[in-house]
């Protein structure tokens, strides 16, 4: 059985980190997606409003979050994939700002990361086609960044994943970085090569996919093995909403409009054996503060859902 | 570079006489003959069913020619000669297609005989090339190729003696209402379905139609999708819609937080990188719905504007090209624009402004001359406007008696830009 796995934003919080873990995994989840990225804002890293968090050691880092690994660990969970704090470079903005954010913010993620144990640490690439003119080169400066990585998540052991993005135009979200899978495929086995180690796969967002209209099948079966993590969650199709799967239909008919069926054959194609992780944390400020654990649970149930389906037509 | 009006909207097939007075009078020269006017995607949807009228009696929805293709030349005939007597040519043709959440997925023979009518009509009216979308209702996505291969092998030997092109065209597949990536989306994969049938048929009888709807519909990088197309791109529908509903709205019509929401950037980077010079096929129909037929010679007439604009600005490099020697106007965002992407291969001798202070300084390695001295330019050099003030500056420079060429210059749609914009001019 494939586990079952969800974000602990939301859940889990600095105060007693402890009772999240445990609610998670009374929930049915037996992972976790910590939410590193939640102790820096991607809007306020836009506005170039750097709070002080990464200001801290790497033993301070380590201390901060020893209450975290110690819930974790007692309650049963495994912290399988972590999210960097994005973006990690703003057009326009101030050198300091993005020095710091590739030269402080970067490093110290994957220090935390290593610190939890946690095997995969997912990036953002750069927006930065509609400036540098192409995709190509855009990638070029994705590149440079996990070039600096790379070395440093070879150490720790750790498989950096890009994920695929959405850009907006015009409040239209489109397509963005990574979102060509055969362009991705060739570029993580270029790196793997360069650095002789697992450093870079993939995370396939299922949300940010539905919004640019990418055939799920297709996309998975190209990355195959390259494919390491999962962001599960749902929307309409218009905006990135992170919601329950199954909750989008658009027609009398009542079908989903997420290609679920095409998930499910393209991680049975190639075998997916990670684990089933939802991205989910708008789902839990959305529902009454009292249901919170059922609508985990339900989660978790969906996963369970999934995962006896990926099994069922192999 | 050629612009095609797609009809639907304006020409009534009834009566189509005003409506080729409009389509002529704005200044349109091409017109796409559509043969999905005699036979309706609703049309198809229908077949078969019947449908009670006001009295009550039980009558079939469909027309004749869905139930007899054979007269598809019969009933557009009458058009394409109204076309063709007002000086309007049909370069292309479109032939009958499906809803794109179609529920019949028994009408594949049908669409084959249908576009073999098409096909046939296209030699009579001297059509070179048609637009037969791919098959793909009731057929099994491990099957798309075989189906389609054998669809258009078996259209080939009609149109190579017809003497005609088949265009290809990218499609939305309808998940519950969503629309997104469906046959021929894959622009890889489009490419590589032209070029074996091509192959097969030992000529080059098929190229491609990109239509942005359908791009926009699917969120894709229009750059990268016709990068990868490139030579076989021999048409572009250009169509703007909301991104999430299927219309046909002029383009720039559909804009979102002061900005489109379609990737027209993409598509002007994509076009001008495989120098594109096929067909530009403009398709408003909703947007003409919505128009009074009163104000319809005026919708026109914008819609002729935007599809010179386009074909303009595909072709920027040609303008800069015509002239031996040129100069900018303007010292600012725009000149430095200019100077980044195209400074190296077409080089302008100075830039003037009207901003005496910046008289005698240098912006990106140009001097900055006064309006003044533009009158001691050879005849032949052109002066390029670049600020946003075209118009009022093209004013000032005839009102001064100067007789040279006179271009503007935009940079809405570099090949790059800087992360950074001057400060307010």
């Amino acid at each position: 059985m494939l586990q079952i796995g969800v974000q602990t934003k939301n859940v889990v919080y600095d105060s007693y980190p402890e009772e999240g873990f445990a609610l998670l995994k009374r929930a049915g989840f037996s992972c976790a997606d910590f939410s590193l990225n939640g102790y820096l804002l991607n809007q306020n890293i836009y506005q170039s409003k750097i709070n002080s968090f990464f200001d801290r050691s790497v033993e301070e880092l380590e201390d901060y979050f020893t209450p975290h690994k110690n819930g974790a660990r007692a309650a049963g969970i495994t912290i399988h994939q972590m999210h960097m704090p994005y973006p990690n470079y703003v057009p326009g903005g101030s050198r300091e700002l993005n020095d710091y954010l590739w030269n402080v913010v970067a490093p110290k993620s994957l220090e935390v990361c290593a610190f939890f144990g946690c095997p995969y640490l997912v990036i953002h690439g750069f927006k930065l086609a509609y400036f540098l003119g192409s995709e190509e080169q855009e990638w070029e400066q994705t590149e440079r960044f996990l070039d600096f990585l790379a070395p440093m998540a070879r150490e720790r052991g750790i498989t950096l994943c890009v994920e695929n993005l959405y850009d907006n135009l015009g409040g239209h979200l489109v397509e963005g970085p990574c979102c060509h899978a055969g362009k991705a495929a060739e570029r993580i086995d270029r790196m793997n090569e360069k650095y002789q180690a697992q450093v870079l796969g993939f995370c396939f967002d299922t949300g940010h996919a539905n919004l640019a209209g990418l055939d799920f099948e297709e996309f998975l079966t190209t990355l195959g093995n390259r494919l390491k993590v999962l962001h599960i969650h749902d929307n309409d199709g218009i905006s990135d909403l992170h919601q329950i799967p199954f909750t989008f239909t658009k027609t009398r008919e009542n079908r989903p409009c997420t290609d679920w069926d095409g998930f499910v054959k393209g991680l049975k194609n190639i075998g997916f054996q990670g684990v089933l992780s939802f991205e989910t944390a708008p789902v839990l400020s959305a529902f009454p503060q009292v249901m919170k654990a059922d609508a985990l649970s339900f989660l978790a149930r969906i996963g369970e859902c999934l995962g006896n389906d990926i099994f069922a037509v192999r | 570079m050629e612009i095609i009006y797609a009809q639907s909207g304006i020409i009534s097939v009834l009566r189509p006489g005003q409506g080729i007075l409009d389509v002529s009078n704005a200044g349109f020269e091409n017109i796409l003959l559509d043969f999905s006017r005699f036979c309706s995607p609703g049309e198809l949807e229908a077949l078969g069913q019947t449908s009670q009228n006001r009295a009550g009696i039980r009558q079939p929805k469909s027309s004749q020619i869905s139930k007899h293709p054979p007269e598809l030349p019969h009933a557009a005939r009458p058009l394409y000669e109204q076309l063709q007597k007002a000086g309007l040519s049909t370069p292309i043709a479109r032939a009958p297609y499906l809803k794109t959440d179609t529920k019949r997925k028994d009408l594949q023979e049908l669409l084959f005989l249908l576009a073999q009518e098409s096909i046939r009509v296209c030699g009579e009216a001297g059509c070179a090339s048609i637009l037969i979308d791919p098959l793909f209702s009731g057929i099994d996505k491990s099957r798309e190729w075989d189906a389609n291969r054998d669809f258009y092998l078996s259209l080939a030997p009609l149109a190579r003696e017809q003497q005609v092109k088949i265009l290809l065209k990218n499609q939305c597949r309808d998940i519950g209402g969503h629309l997104t990536r469906g046959i021929c989306s894959d622009p890889e994969e489009a490419a590589s379905w032209i070029d074996k049938l091509n192959q097969e048929t030992g000529e080059e009888r098929f190229a491609f139609c990109i239509d942005t709807g359908v791009c926009t519909l699917c969120g894709q990088n229009m750059q990268e999708f016709a990068l990868s197309l490139g030579y076989r791109i021999q048409a572009v529908l250009l169509r703007d819609l909301d991104g999430h509903r299927e219309s046909s709205l002029l383009p720039f019509t559909c804009s979102g937080f002061e900005r489109s929401g379609t990737d027209w950037l993409g598509l002007m980077r994509g076009l001008r990188e495989i120098g594109f010079d096929g067909s530009l096929i403009l398709d408003f129909s909703t947007t003409a719905a919505g128009f009074s037929p009163l104000l319809r010679p005026q919708l026109l007439q914008l819609a002729r504007a935007v599809g010179e604009y386009f074909q303009w600005q595909i072709g920027i490099e040609k303008n800069m090209k015509e002239y031996k020697s040129r100069v900018l106007f303007g010292a600012g965002n725009m000149c430095r624009n200019y100077m980044k992407c195209y400074g190296d291969k077409y080089p302008p001798l100075f830039t003037c402004d009207n901003n005496e202070k910046l008289w005698g300084t240098r912006f990106c390695g140009l001097e900055v001359k006064a309006p003044e001295s533009l009158r001691e330019l050879p005849q032949d050099c052109a002066v390029f406007i670049c600020n946003i003030y075209y118009r009022e500056i093209e004013a000032q420079l005839r009102d001064m008696g100067l007789s040279n060429p006179i271009e503007y210059f935009s940079d809405e749609f570099m090949p790059s830009f800087y992360f950074e914009r001057l400060a307010a001019e």
